[in-house]
């Protein structure tokens, strides 16, 4: 049965997706779907998914969406992956999934909205709202807080204090690898009052190196691209 | 040791947690968390909950919070509860966990947010926004449109089509079912054209019978009071108060 992820490596759910499978040597067809063009929207990719959002993937009869449904998929159909990315203890995993869950109202809801309203709007032929970027700063920035001081506690190098990445990790690492596209002050700004954040990351990077340097390195060609749109 | 839950009956995902429970049979203490006193935010809950939120639960040294993690770790965790709330099959459970993550941003979103910035706002001690209330309703019933759309296809009687509830059918309900408190000609106009999303909130209910009307029995009560048509407020029957800190 081939497995074929339609993401985008702007998106940063399909990014988590893309490295957990290169990662854990999972066999996959990577179809880039451009969603700043409106492929997204059609009709060959609704029928992959309605909801018309990347990522999505098929593996034989199953069609899925939504992240985090599907890294969950992936750890549990593919017997090579290492339990620690979603434990079989059924205790772990509830501990991990409350954290993937909490994701998309605060730190997804704020990393993702900054992102657009300071800087990645016209990528996405969307406006830029600086107005609307200072409120949601605010969510990214009490969730970065809340992060380091549920989960990230005393020397914790990934989230619960595991010795190892969870889903939970990777989903939440790629969301604020996402700021790499923004000015660096307001990077330097929102990021500098969270050593242990930057230090959690790095630990991610390491432990999927060398795929998630790789993967991420198409936000420094949008990076690029958003420094163009300034200038013309 | 029983389990706790944390909860306020006004609050839909700890309303999902608590007829889970009943229905399954689960043995479990109810403690109610007032929001509208502001329980949420006293030390001895963020103890419980970090995040200062209901519903949490305590099943022995274990603490945990986020309905859908609840929900999910109650069906594993105890034996009795049968397969179709949380299948083994792992296509079915993807598909479940599926709509449960789609479920934050979109119909949880609007619908919440849309009930607080008509009705429940001021108890809350929030002001109503009917700005934020529109904006709110768009998206609530593009989600109600989605779900119609995509898994209440032909004569589903549950979400993806299955003959009996997953917690999924079990969370999106108590989360429709807030509509409740809002004016009936609100709630007539974003209901109305969606007669299989009545048909399914049916579905839910009868499977879920008699617990899923009796602990939506409070909201009963707060829209009458919303509407001052209730001559005399009764607590809550069911629910026991948070005990007091025997330290303080």
């Amino acid at each position: 049965m081939t497995l074929k992820v339609y993401g985008h490596r702007l998106s940063q759910p399909s990014r988590a997706i893309i490295i957990f499978c290169k990662v854990n040597g999972i066999d996959f067809e990577e179809v880039t779907i451009d969603f700043t063009t409106g492929k997204h929207r059609l009709p060959d990719f609704k029928e992959i998914n309605p909801m018309a959002e990347v990522p999505a993937i098929v593996h034989g009869d199953l069609k899925l969406f939504e992240s985090h449904a599907i890294l969950c998929y992936l750890a549990s159909a593919f017997p090579g992956v290492p339990d620690h990315w979603y434990p079989a203890d059924i205790v772990s995993r509830a501990k991990i999934q409350s954290i993937l869950d909490w994701h998309h109202s605060n730190l997804r809801r704020g990393a993702l909205n900054y992102c657009i309203n300071s800087a990645l709007g016209p990528v996405r032929s969307l406006p830029l709202n600086p107005q609307a970027a200072i409120e949601d700063e605010k969510i990214l920035s009490a969730s970065l807080s809340k992060l380091e001081s549920v989960w990230l506690k005393g020397d914790a190098k990934f989230l619960l204090g595991n010795f190892q990445p969870s889903v939970a990790d990777l989903s939440l690492a790629c969301e604020i690898m996402q700021l790499e596209v923004v000015d660096e002050k307001d990077r330097e700004r929102i990021l500098r009052p969270h050593p242990k954040i930057l230090e959690w990351i790095d630990n991610v990077k390491s432990a999927t190196s060398p795929h998630f340097e790789e993967v991420h390195e198409h936000l420094q060609e949008v990076k690029a691209r958003i420094a163009f749109l300034k200038s013309a | 040791m029983t389990l706790k839950v944390y909860a306020d009956r006004m609050s839909q995902p700890s309303r999902a947690i608590i007829i889970f429970c009943k229905v399954n049979g689960i043995d479990f203490e109810e403690v109610r968390i007032d929001l509208v006193k502001r329980q949420h935010r006293s030390p001895e809950f963020i103890e419980i909950n970090p995040m200062g939120q209901v519903p949490a639960i305590v099943d022995g040294r274990y603490k945990l919070f986020e309905s859908h993690a609840i929900l999910s770790y109650l069906s594993c965790a105890f034996p009795g509860v049968p397969d179709h709330w949380y299948p083994a099959d792992l296509f079915t459970r993807a598909k479940i966990q599926s709509i449960l993550d789609w479920h934050h941003s979109n119909l949880r979103r609007g619908t919440a947010t849309f009930v607080l910035n008509r009705a429940l706002g001021p108890a809350l001690g929030l002001p109503l926004n009917p700005q934020a209330a529109n904006e709110a309703e768009k998206i609530l019933r593009a989600s109600l449109s989605k779900i119609e759309s995509l898994w209440l296809k032909g004569n589903a009687k549950f979400l993806l089509g299955n003959f009996r509830p997953s917690i999924a059918d079990l969370s999106l309900v108590c989360e429709i079912m807030q509509l409740e408190v809002v004016d009936e000609k609100d709630r007539d106009r974003i209901l109305g054209p969606h007669p299989k999303i009545l048909q399914w909130i049916d579905n839910v209910k009868s499977a879920t019978s008699p617990h899923f009307e009796e602990v939506h029995g409070i909201l009963y009560k707060v829209k009458a009071r919303l509407l001052g048509r209730l001559t005399s407020a009764k607590p809550n029957d069911t629910s026991l108060s948070m005990k007091p800190n025997p330290k303080l």
